[in-house]
This record gives structure tokens, C-alpha cells and sequence, in this order.
């Protein structure tokens, strides 16, 4: 490995691989993490993100291949890896029998923190997550976004590098959600942000640069502007005719080869095109028609994650 | 290696138990004490004299030491049991500097202070509302068997906390294996009870080393050192066998 991507690169994977009995849950698995950036991993249900994020937070080890973290190697230097990230789990992992602020304390001497510096670094985190006033209560009578917002705190507390966040805002509603959004943004810059979720549109506000993995398998990465540029070929398009008349033109269009799929829905019909230069044919056929409004769809960052990793339900 | 991530786990725990020190006592207290006086007082006028001692005295000592070691045992069980499968607090040690062992270590000192603290509740109790006496210097003979043999159920404790992952089944060891343990190491009856082709199995058992020697020490100040070694290495081996059966389930 180069001495200058150990330099730039937060979290380095290389040709990782874990293997349970026969199957695969990360296969030869590639990844670079710039320092300071949010990387969003991406992918659907068993597609091994929690396998990759356990090995990289040196909770497994890999059958075969290597990750560094911070240039450590992630199989012999656990303990000091471990000292430099903070890991959000999936799981809200909080300890229900201590304090709001007893939680942050057990982590601050976990990690060998001096009580003077943590008491102060516990206050100005209980401030910033708006926690400051329920600190001697038990999280088990907080909402889910207090709690939520109390492991995020936690994993905050020893002033890490690299802030691992697996799903953090599964379960919140969409107030709470936008509001570990802006902590996650407050915090960019200050350290590397490594995110895996299953909602896209977190990742596309979140996120400088997205993977997506599927199968244990990179399968894309690039920022969320790169990633819907790859869906080129079939363009849609909405057209919006006059009500009377949108059958009898639904009709015609469908007819025509340059369509590759027609969608109906009161007087909207949905075209996919081969291409966008059959919008002229397009045009062309609809002279004299009644329509009211032609519009491109835009692609969203769900289009390409389905059209990466299929539609059909993982269990 | 550095023990600073079991001390902060082992406070965490104390602190968590002086909160519920009272509900925790007056639980743990209820059911030796329950057996005591429907047993060593109920029963006493039927027995009579056990190894010319009356039987109220002879089952006092066994009745501290099980309380001791039965709450070494269910602290370590439940306690790491509901860190890891249901708090996923485990999980939250794992990903600070702390190693396994000393996650391990924590929990095996934790649920021996339970047993020490538990146990001497109880002895307390048993001193104070029963005529049981013994001389102060018999204690120290005492504790020789009841450390190790707390330490030695609190590391079977994470065993069972380790390898089982419904609370059923944990209820079930206790019930097949570890109650009965205890219970034919002499608890009620002297060993002379058993027929001589089982007695040198019974023998063998280390909980019949903890009780048996644990009640001679106490009553009559005897300090067998055969039994107290058989309890120290049966400890130090189930230490042993807990660290590793630990750390090989967390790298599952």
C-alpha cells in the first residue's frame, strides 16, 4: 500500500473478505475513506454493511484481506483503533439502569479519560444534544430521539476521529431524524464520518460520497450527482395531457418503439424512453395533442439503488 | 495487562447495586432464612443432634455459604446474560479500549461482591435472630472457602451467561445442575448420609469441598487444606475456562 494513501485515507479495505461456513458476507470488498469526509455505505438487507462496519471497528475479524484504520491495521491494533473511533450501533446500546449522564461517564472511563477533563466535555455534549436538563434521568423515560441523540453523544465523549453511525436514526420520527442530521453535519469537517442506512434520502443530504454494496460486494460509489449519472440511456418523462383526450394518446404512444414503458395515472401519463433523443419522435406524434405540461423526471438516489441492486424484497 | 476497563465496568455495577442494596437484601435474605427457620427451628426437635451439633447450627453455615454462592452465580448469569443479549451494553464495552478479559474479569468480580456481600447479610441475620455462635478467628477459616467458592460460582456464572442465549434455559441449569450441586455437598445432611460407594464421588465434587469444609471451619475451626485447595483450583480453572469460552464467543 502507498504511503500517501495511508496519509489521506481515514479508513482504507482491502480485498476484504468474511466468510461464515459457506457463505459470503464480504467478498473481496474494496474501500477508501478520505479524512474529514461523510461516506455513506449503502445497501439492502444482508448485503454485509454490518459485517464490513464490525470488522472495521475490529468487533470481528476478516476471514481474508486487510482494513486499516488510520493507517492501524484493524487485526493487531485493536486497542488503539478502538481508541480513536466512536461507533453508533444499530442496537441502541444504552445502559438503562445508569443516568443519562452516568452512561457518558462509564464511556469516558472506559476509554481512560481524567475526571476533571470528561465532566466538562460530558457538560458541553449534554448541552449540544439538548440533554442538559434530563441528564439524571434514566434514558429508558426518554423518547427514541433523546436516546438516540444520548448514544451519538456517547460515542462523542473521548473526542474520536472516526465516528462510526450503523443506521443511526432507524425508528425516529422525522423530527428527530433531521435533528441527528444536523448533528451529524455540525460535526463534518471535525472528523471522518462513516454511515451506513437504509434511507437514501438521509444519505443524499448526509453524505460527500455514497457506496453501495450489495451481495458483499461493492458494487458503486461516487458522490450522489455521480451515482444518478450513471443511469443514462432511458430518460422519463411525464406528460401531462387535457382529460378527454389522454387515452386515446396513452394509446398512441404506447404503440411506439422508442417507449420502453408507459405509466397511466389520471391525466399524467409516465413515458421511460430508450433514449432522450426519442423525445423528438415523441414530439413529433403528439403534434396538435392537448398537452398541457411535459416534464423529465429527475432521478433520485432510490432509482439507482434499485436499479443497482434489484427490486425484489431481501429478508 | 491493564485492569482500568474492569474496575470502570465493576463500579458501574456497585453503583447500580447500591441504588437497589435494600430490595436486593431483604430478596436474598427472605428465602435462607425461610429455610433456616423451617428447617433448624421447625424441624430440630425431630432431628436432634447432627455430628454432635444441633441441627439448627449444623445447616447455619451452609445456608450463608449457598446464599453467598447463589448470588455470585445469578449475578454473573443474569448480569451478563441481559448486557448481551438484551442491553447490548457488552457490545458498548467492545468498541472502547477495553479487551474482553478484562469485560470478563469486570463481571467475575462484580458477581463476587455480590456473593460476599450477600453472604455476610445473611450471616448477619442468622447472628442476630438464631442462637448460631462461633469464635471470631473461625471466620478467617471461613472466608478461605467462601471466596474462592463465590469466585468459583460467579465464573460459572459467566459460563452460563456466555453460552446460553435463552433465559429458559439458564433457569433450567440452575435447576438440574446447579441447585442440586449444592444441595448434595451436605447442605442438609452430613456426608456420612450417603451410601460409601458414592461418598468418594460426592467427595469429589468441589461443592461438596466448599460446604463440607466451609461448616467445619466456621463451627469448629477446623481448617482442612485438601478441600480449600480442591475450591481454589476448581476457582482457578473455571477463571480459566470463563475468559476463554468469552473471548471465544465474542470473536463468533
Amino acid at each position: 500500500m502507498e504511503l500517501s494513501d495511508m496519509m489521506t485515507a481515514a479508513i482504507i479495505a482491502r480485498s476484504l473478505t468474511k466468510t461464515y461456513g459457506d457463505l459470503t458476507a464480504l467478498d473481496s470488498f474494496d474501500l477508501e475513506v478520505e479524512q474529514g469526509s461523510i461516506f455513506g455505505l449503502l445497501g439492502p438487507n444482508g448485503a454485509g454493511k454490518t459485517t464490513l462496519i464490525r470488522i472495521l471497528t475490529t468487533l470481528m475479524r476478516q476471514s481474508r484481506g486487510e482494513a486499516f484504520i488510520e493507517g492501524l491495521d484493524t487485526r493487531s491494533a485493536g486497542r488503539d483503533i478502538r481508541c480513536m473511533i466512536g461507533v453508533v450501533s444499530q442496537e441502541n446500546s444504552l445502559d438503562r439502569y445508569l443516568t443519562a449522564r452516568e452512561n457518558l461517564e462509564l464511556h469516558a472511563r472506559l476509554h481512560g479519560m481524567d475526571k476533571r477533563l470528561y465532566k466538562r466535555r460530558i457538560d458541553d455534549l449534554l448541552e449540544l444534544m439538548g440533554l442538559s436538563g434530563r441528564q439524571k434521568d434514566f434514558p429508558d423515560t426518554f423518547s427514541g430521539g433523546m436516546q438516540r441523540r444520548l448514544v451519538v453523544a456517547r460515542a462523542l465523549v473521548h473526542q474520536p476521529r472516526i465516528l462510526f453511525l450503523d443506521e443511526p436514526t432507524t425508528g425516529l420520527d422525522p423530527q428527530s431524524r433531521r435533528a441527528v442530521w444536523d448533528y451529524v453535519r455540525s460535526l463534518a469537517g471535525s472528523m471522518t464520518i462513516f454511515l451506513t442506512t437504509h434511507y437514501l434520502e438521509e444519505a443524499e443530504q448526509l453524505c460527500d460520497k455514497i457506496a453501495i454494496m450489495d451481495h458483499g460486494r461493492l458494487i458503486a460509489i461516487g458522490s450522489t450527482q455521480e451515482l444518478k449519472d450513471r443511469l443514462t440511456g432511458a430518460s422519463v418523462y411525464k406528460i401531462e395531457f387535457a382529460p378527454q383526450e389522454v387515452d386515446r394518446y396513452a394509446e398512441l404512444l404506447g404503440s411506439m418503439s422508442c417507449v420502453l414503458n408507459i405509466k397511466q395515472m389520471e391525466n399524467i401519463v409516465t413515458v421511460t424512453l430508450e433514449c432522450w433523443e426519442c423525445l423528438a419522435e415523441i414530439v413529433t406524434a403528439l403534434n396538435g395533442a392537448p398537452v398541457r405540461r411535459i416534464s423529465l423526471q429527475e432521478r433520485t438516489l432510490e432509482d439507482v439503488f434499485i436499479s443497482l441492486t434489484g427490486e425484489k424484497v431481501r429478508e | 495487562m491493564m485492569l482500568r476497563g474492569s474496575r470502570a465496568i465493576w463500579q458501574r455495577d456497585m453503583q447500580v447495586l447500591r441504588r437497589s442494596i435494600f430490595s436486593e437484601l431483604v430478596a436474598v435474605i427472605a428465602y435462607p432464612l425461610t429455610i433456616y427457620l423451617a428447617f433448624g427451628i421447625g424441624m430440630q426437635s425431630y432431628i436432634g443432634l447432627v455430628d454432635g451439633a444441633p441441627y439448627s447450627l449444623f445447616i447455619a453455615p451452609g445456608l450463608i455459604t449457598m446464599t453467598a454462592v447463589n448470588a455470585a452465580y445469578n449475578e454473573s448469569v443474569w448480569s451478563l446474560w441481559f448486557h448481551r443479549r438484551v442491553q447490548f451494553t457488552i457490545e458498548s464495552y467492545r468498541v472502547t479500549p477495553v479487551s474482553v478479559s478484562e469485560i470478563v474479569i469486570a463481571k467475575i468480580m462484580s458477581g463476587f461482591t455480590h456473593g460476599i456481600i450477600k453472604g455476610c447479610a445473611v450471616g448477619l441475620v442468622i447472628f442476630a435472630i438464631t442462637p448460631f455462635r462461633f469464635p471470631l478467628e473461625h471466620l478467617l477459616h471461613y472466608l478461605l472457602f467462601l471466596i474462592p467458592g463465590s469466585a468459583l460460582f460467579s465464573c460459572a456464572g459467566i459460563i452460563s451467561g456466555t453460552v446460553m442465549d435463552k433465559p429458559e434455559t439458564i433457569g433450567k441449569v440452575e435447576a438440574v445442575l446447579v441447585m442440586p450441586l449444592i444441595f448434595m455437598s451436605g447442605l442438609f445432611f452430613p456426608l456420612s448420609s450417603y451410601p460409601p460407594s458414592i461418598i468418594t464421588w460426592v467427595r469429589a465434587l468441589p461443592t461438596t469441598a466448599l460446604f463440607e469444609g466451609a461448616r467445619r471451619a466456621l463451627v469448629a475451626g477446623d481448617l482442612l487444606l485438601l478441600p480449600v485447595l480442591q475450591v481454589l483450583v476448581s476457582a482457578l480453572l473455571t477463571f480459566i475456562a470463563a475468559v476463554v469460552i468469552f473471548r471465544y464467543k465474542m470473536a463468533e
